[in-house]
């Protein structure tokens, strides 16, 4: 039998063999992404251990209650902002175009870790940050009790089905909007691999044109090199880390979702290259079309230094190349080229 | 409500799968775009199951409810499915126990004295009394063993009867109280589609003058597959002889399904999806792997036999076999089915430590051959998952042992017949007479716990329609020198097993796994 033969060490059959291929492909709480390919009973691709039997929504109402919301305030400013500010001294613009900003809009950011939510909710000034909810994957972060009940009470957290599968008859996050909050949303559903852009989901677009609320574009740059996936603490790294607000979008009348869509993914276009490009630079190259947008189940980065041939796909190493890639100059903020 | 079956597609997000490698499993990284044949999810038992019983024989299709059948002086034959099924054994009590029970409830109650009850063993070997006790309970077993409750033998020619021949010229030959009895009451469990239904009474209670007309090389050949009955000539046989045997003798018989919950709870992760794995089901995997590793080969056989499965009954219905059957076939269907677009050049198979034949014994190479080629091959409807010419791969160790008792002619069979030929059609025009008349085999059946002498060839004669399909044939993990003689090809790992199918298939072929157990009947579209 071959179980009974003398297993190599960290080969095949030993302890460690078998730790090795247990632990392939699942994260560290040991939960495995459920394939691609799988489809749930209700139709839609799967999460983590998705597919499993009807699950419930978790509720969520508690964590925006006043006690809640004072809890929530010490540990966001006085530990997490505290924390994340140390270990990664972020530069955070355009705050001055939120200033005119009054009642409930959705922030939009590109997602490419657990760092972009403390590091966006650190950012707002407090009248808004106090009144943003976050959405979190249901099939993540909301499958055990104790991380429900953390990821609620920390980042006033409220599940999002990503996948479509889950059937409730009231939208929670339209029943927020009507209530006053804002939302944070990440229209790619999921943090990116490696550290490209995936084409955003209807979901954000949908609910601004449905309820005719601005959207706030926002992007997140270096938290891929800083921490991305399978990493639990942030390290310093040489890329900046920055955090860029956009001007505030109201849907246009008679824009279609998809149309406002598109629009909200070239504005964090623009924002993300602003850095490389200059504020100016950056809105030509965005009119122009100049910057790389994800379509389909291609991702993309607005810029990169190598040539990348649209539609065309890139290595992988590249990819993680150009997206931890070191930042140049001084960091200040450029309003024009330097050549 | 339980997920359907699906077909996943292996990509990067894929965790490592589980295959099934004898007493042992593994996880294994298959190529991405490899499609993985999942079962339904395992479907809800039915909770009253004695009320459900006792509906069934009130009620039964086709036929006057059981109490109506029976009355004072008659003789009352209760048939009942063996070891054979299910796999692995049912948690006690045994479906066929609850039956038994509300069936001899009722005959006491009409006065019915003469009552025997049969295990519907055919050639396999007789069932021990603590088999025996297993599948029909303390009561039933207290009151009618040893002299009342008995092993069908189908070398005794005082107790077996030629009914007729088909109009094909098969010849039905069955055990003669059966026969002689104003009423047959069969119990069976139908663990897939091959089974329960005209197979019955016409394989359980017949003899090996009666089973050789479809347990042949032609007929396997020629059933595409045995789990799709009107594709099966093996069922159209048992169908002719079936209705024979209706027109003399009178048959209630009762058939029930099970659900998938194939793994008691310790091991429960063997009926999961792998990316839905929790910390209790990782650390179940790598203490089983582990405890594997740590016990000797018939320590680790002993410990799985001792398995019993906590199988839910996901239906029970009585009457007519003619009109009880479609039913269990679509309550089997409900639970196995799997719908599958098109062919893989590659079919990739688990295969586990147990099959209908090592119940309690030994996985033999000839076992281990049948399992794979015979059994798991043909759980398709429509066409193979293979194309003709492709290559299966399956995942055994493929020892080199036999258990003496059970499987004594399966040793000369391995020993002087295999040495010469691995040709079903050669082996059966060749040696088949010779062992199944061997006056010694036949002793050992009779008065031993042994396969019948002619066993051997009709596992050989299961993987015949595979062979003929299959352009290679390789097994990972095999013993090399038990693979040899079996004329297949062994391999150390899958890359090195798909290295070897190369030749056959090319460098990127399609391969489609089909993830068992629990069972699951692929629908090939």
């Amino acid at each position: 039998m071959s179980g009974a033969k003398t297993p190599r060490k960290g080969g095949r059959g030993s302890l460690r063999g078998d730790l090795a291929m247990l632990r392939s492909g699942r994260d560290w709480r040991g939960r495995a992404l459920a394939p691609r390919g799988y489809r749930t009973p209700g139709g839609g691709a799967a999460g983590y251990g998705a597919g499993k039997a009807e699950q419930k929504t978790f509720p969520t109402a508690w964590a925006r209650t006043p006690a809640a919301r004072a809890v929530r305030n010490v540990l966001q400013r006085g530990v997490l902002k505290q924390y994340a500010w140390a270990k990664t001294r972020p530069q955070i613009e355009g705050l001055d175009l939120l200033e005119s900003l009054r009642g409930p809009a959705i922030f939009v950011a590109n997602h490419s870790s657990h760092l972009d939510t403390p590091l966006i909710l650190g950012s707002l000034p407090r009248r808004i940050a106090d009144r943003t909810a976050v959405g979190a994957a249901a099939d993540y972060f909301f499958t055990s009790t104790a991380v429900s009940v953390t990821t609620a009470l920390m980042f006033n957290a409220f599940p999002v089905d990503r996948y479509g599968s889950r059937r409730s008859g009231v939208s929670l996050p339209a029943e927020l909007i009507d209530d006053g909050w804002s939302l944070l949303l990440y229209p790619e559903g999921t943090r990116s691999h490696d550290g490209w852009m995936s084409s955003f989901k209807m979901g954000a677009s949908r609910l601004c044109v449905s309820m005719g609320i601005p959207v706030v574009p926002v992007a997140v740059r270096g938290t891929f090199a800083a921490m991305p996936r399978g990493k639990a603490l942030p390290t310093r790294t040489g890329t900046r880390l920055v955090v860029r607000f956009g001007r505030p979008l109201p849907p246009q009348e008679d824009e279609s979702i998809t149309d406002f869509r598109t629009r909200m993914l070239r504005h964090i276009a623009a924002l993300w290259s602003e850095e490389d490009l200059g504020w100016y630079q950056s809105l030509r190259a965005a009119h122009e079309g100049r910057l790389a947008l994800p379509e389909g189940r291609t991702t993309a980065l607005p810029l990169t230094s190598t040539p990348v041939e649209q539609g065309k796909p890139v290595a992988e190493w590249r990819r993680v190349w150009e997206a931890t890639k070191p930042s140049m100059g001084d960091g200040r903020r450029r309003v024009w080229r330097n050549d | 409500m339980s997920r359907p079956g699906f077909v996943l597609e292996v990509d990067e997000r894929t965790p490592p799968l589980l295959v099934h490698e004898g007493e042992n499993f593994r996880l294994e990284r298959l190529p991405h775009g490899t499609r993985v044949i999942y079962p339904p999810d395992s479907l809800p038992g039915i909770r009253d199951l004695d009320g459900v019983i006792r509906r069934a024989l009130l009620e039964p299709h086709g036929s006057e409810p059981l109490p109506e059948l029976l009355f004072p002086g008659m003789r009352l034959t209760i048939v009942f499915d063996d070891l054979s099924l299910p796999l692995p054994p049912m948690r006690r009590p045994d479906v066929r126990q609850r039956i038994i029970e509300q069936v001899l409830e009722m005959a006491a109650a009409k006065g019915v004295d003469d009552v025997e009850l049969i295990a519907a063993n055919a050639l396999h070997r007789r069932m021990t009394p603590a088999e025996l006790q297993h599948v029909v309970g303390d009561r039933v077993f207290r009151s009618f063993f040893p002299q009342h409750l008995t092993n069908h033998d189908a070398e005794d020619r005082d107790n077996l009867v030629h009914l007729g021949d088909t109009a094909e010229g098969e010849e039905v030959e069955i055990n003669r109280r059966a026969a002689e009895s104003d009423l047959v009451v069969y119990v069976n469990i139908t663990s897939t589609a091959m089974s329960g239904g005209p197979k019955s009474v016409s394989v359980g209670l017949a003899s090996y003058r009666s089973i050789r007309h479809h347990h042949n090389v032609h007929t396997l050949r020629h059933s595409r597959s045995f789990n799709d009955p009107p594709k099966s000539a093996m069922h159209h046989s048992y169908n002719r002889m079936q209705d024979l045997i209706g027109g003399q003798v009178k048959v209630f018989t009762v058939e029930t399904t099970l659900n998938n919950d194939t793994f008691p709870a310790a091991t429960r992760f063997l009926n999961k999806r792998e990316w839905e794995w929790n910390y209790g089901d990782q650390a179940a995997y790598l203490a089983s792997r582990r405890g594997n590793s740590l016990m000797t080969p018939s320590m680790r056989r002993r410990l799985w036999h001792r398995t019993e499965a906590p199988y839910g009954v996901t239906g029970v219905n009585a009457g007519a076999p003619s009109e009880v059957h479609p039913i269990t076939l679509r309550n089997v269907h409900r639970q196995q089915l799997t719908e599958v677009q098109g062919q893989a050049d590659v079919a990739v198979y688990g295969l586990p430590y147990i099959c209908p034949y090592n119940v309690n014994s030994v996985m033999n190479p000839i076992l281990t051959m049948c399992l794979g080629l015979g059994y798991f091959f043909n759980l398709y409807l429509n066409q193979p998952i293979v194309r003709e010419g492709g290559v299966g791969i399956f995942y055994h160790p493929m020892p080199n042992e036999f258990h003496p008792v059970h499987h004594p002619s399966y040793i000369d069979f391995y020993e002087e017949v295999l040495a010469e030929t691995t040709d079903p059609a050669v082996i059966e025009a060749k040696f088949e007479k010779q062992f199944a008349t061997d006056p010694w085999y036949t002793h050992l059946y009779r008065k031993s716990y042994a396969y019948h002498g002619v066993h051997p060839f009709y596992m050989w004669y299961w993987g015949a329609h595979a062979m003929q399909h299959l352009g290679q044939v390789i097994f990972v993990g095999a013993d090399r020198s038990a693979a040899a003689r079996l004329g297949v090809q062994s391999a150390s790992t899958l890359n090195d097993a798909l290295q070897l199918a190369s030749q056959t298939v090319g460098t990127s072929p399609s391969i489609t796994y089909q993830h068992m157990p629990p069972l699951t009947l692929a629908s090939v579209r």
